[in-house]
């Protein structure tokens, strides 16, 4: 009897940590979910949408906003490793906002410029950007284009 | 063995940290990497700027004794009037990435359709003061190459369309815009004699010849405009503690806004800056700026009225250095200016300039200046006072040598921070210093120099 509700007490704490995990890779727990969108040439836009970051975080409570800023087309130039924002980059990256960059943009650009461009480390890359938006949209983020 | 070994990993390290990590990108009011690169990754492709400056100024000088005027008496360019409205300055212009997705490659074209020195000689309706490029290839060394501001005095190398002043201080005016040898004097393939044509003082001139169309401007080039067609290597560096450094090496054609190199010599320029960053980006960025300066050049000039062809060359060499403070509410600026050769007497004299050899010409003289001025942007208002004093002495050590003195006092309205009205008002005294009969000639014309006041509406879009 004891082996088996040892077991069971495995299994569940198994699951449990499971489930977890995968709320943490795709679900937040925040309350307020922010998903903002750059895809513009416009050199305005980049600071507009850092700045978007920076009252987000500033407007709730640590923990109950997550913020995800994704770039695809002319807008990846702003997560390239040596965009004139680097810094306020990585400041907003250890604040928690999240940087993801479009997959098909960085192949579309490696092929114009003969090469990959530096992506800043902050920035995770995914295979595409305007699917990555749609999911997030799809959990109930908002979304936002500045 | 071993420790020598480390001691030489260490200097490597250091000095590949300092050319390759250590690159500046924010810039404070550092005019090199203002006006020469973009913001790397996020500049636009073309950005159309400009600015118009319209002003009015009136001269309170007096006519000399016979009712005359002389250039320092008078308005520029023209040196026809005291008094008048002038739009001096219009630029238009595209700077940009023209490749956005490589950032390693910038441009900057400026067009000026003003009526100034720039647009006078010449008569041109506009002129391009600015046409270049910019690599930013090599770690620590950016590449600069076509027409674009030398690296030099901070009067001359900050955009004109953020300074504090109507006019430059005289050291700056009379040193650095260089005026050029007129035609006559340098090309003497005409067989028309004599080579150098010019063999008097122009004017003086009444009003009644002022208003019938006597001028006093005899320059016919462009004014050099602080610019010379050539390439450059340049860049910042942090060099921690929040203090960059910075450096620019320039080769060029020493003509400035022409593009030709008709004496086949060429101009060298180096600079030097160390800045203490407060805060702050572009041309207000606050600041401690430490700046050093040097130009050498030669120009080619037939100094003989005769008819025979011998253009020479004389050098033509300037340096300065100096410091900025900029830190609101205050600003303080202050350099020194040394000239050797090529020293122009005013617009009328571009005969002076070569032929007077009882008293040395300009071309073998030297002169000198310096300037200092301080800002107050009065706290919560958009105004903001100036003031200045500026002192040039040039042909020094000649029984002629001229001493100008001048202070500024100015205040400026910030209607928002792309456009502005100033309100200057100089008191001037300029004089010939050396007791004698060719002091006394001089001083029966420069005593009557008096205050000028101006006021100027400069809109940047």
């Amino acid at each position: 009897m004891l082996k088996f509700f040892r077991s069971a007490l495995l299994v569940m704490f198994s699951l449990l940590f499971v489930s977890a995990s995968a709320l943490a890779a795709d679900q937040s727990l925040a309350e307020y979910k922010y998903v903002l969108h750059i895809s513009d040439m416009d050199p305005s836009k980049q600071e507009l949408i850092l700045n978007n970051a920076r009252n987000l975080l500033e407007a709730y409570p640590p923990g109950d906003v997550e913020v995800e800023i994704v770039a695809y087309g002319p807008g990846l130039r702003l997560m390239f490793a040596e965009n004139v924002n680097a810094q306020r980059l990585d400041s907003l990256s250890q604040s928690g906002v999240k940087f993801t960059a479009c997959g098909n943009t960085l192949k579309g650009m490696a092929k114009l410029l003969g090469e990959e461009p530096k992506l800043n480390p902050a920035a995770t890359v995914v295979p595409s950007g305007i699917v990555r938006i749609g999911e997030l949209v799809k959990q109930g983020y908002i979304y936002v284009k500045p | 063995m071993g420790e020598n070994k480390q001691f030489k990993r260490a200097l490597i390290s250091a000095a590949c940290t300092l050319a390759f990590a250590a690159a500046g990108t924010s810039h404070a009011a550092n005019w090199l990497m203002l006006q020469g690169t973009e913001d790397p990754a996020s500049a636009a492709r073309a950005n159309v700027w400009g600015f118009i400056q319209a002003k009015y100024e009136k001269d309170f000088s007096d006519a000399n004794a016979l009712g005359q005027y002389v250039p320092p008496k008078l308005l520029g360019p023209e040196l026809d009037a005291q008094d008048g409205f002038n739009i001096n300055r219009a630029r238009i212009g595209v700077r940009g990435t023209g490749f956005p997705l490589d950032s390693r490659i910038n441009y900057f074209v400026l067009l000026e359709m003003g009526n100034n020195g720039i647009t006078h000689g010449g008569g041109a309706f506009a002129k391009m003061s600015d046409a270049s490029v910019t690599l930013n290839y090599i770690p620590g060394a950016r590449i600069r190459a076509g027409l674009f501001k030398t690296p030099g005095s901070e009067e001359g190398l900050q955009a004109i369309h953020v300074f504090d002043y109507i006019n430059f201080s005289e050291a700056t005016n009379g040193l650095l815009l260089e005026r050029f040898p007129n035609k006559g004097f340098t090309d003497c393939t005409d067989t028309i004699p004599p080579c150098n044509a010019t063999t008097g003082n122009v004017g003086p001139y009444t009003e009644a010849q002022l208003q019938g169309g006597a001028g006093l401007n005899r320059f016919d080039s462009p004014v050099g405009a602080f610019r010379d067609v050539g390439v450059q290597v340049f860049d910042a560096f942090d060099i921690g503690n929040d203090w960059e450094a910075s450096y620019a090496a320039m080769i060029g054609n020493g003509n400035g806004i022409e593009f030709s190199n008709s004496d086949g010599e060429y101009d060298t320029y180096l600079y030097f800056s160390a800045e203490k960053k407060y805060g702050g980006k572009g041309p207000k960025a606050e600041g401690l700026k430490f700046f050093a300066w040097g130009q050498q050049g030669k120009r080619l000039i037939d100094l003989t009225n005769d008819t025979t062809a011998n253009a020479q060359s004389h050098d033509r060499d300037r340096a300065g250095l100096g410091f900025k403070y900029m830190k609101k509410p205050f600003r303080v600026t202050a350099e020194y200016i040394t000239a050797d050769g090529m020293i122009w007497s005013g617009p009328d004299k571009p005969n002076f300039y070569f032929t007077q050899i009882a008293h040395g010409n300009g071309a073998d003289a030297k002169a000198s200046g310096w300037y200092v001025e301080g800002g107050w942007y009065i706290p919560k208002t958009r105004f903001e006072l100036d003031a200045r004093f500026d002192t040039m002495t040039r042909l020094e050590d000649r029984i002629n040598e001229h001493q100008f003195d001048k202070w500024t006092l100015g205040m400026q309205y910030h209607f928002n921070p792309k456009t502005r009205v100033t309100l200057n008002y100089e008191i001037r005294d300029f004089e010939c210093t050396v007791a004698g009969a060719v002091c006394t000639a001089v001083n029966n014309n420069l005593k009557g120099v008096d205050d000028k006041v101006g006021v100027q509406l400069t809109a940047i879009f």
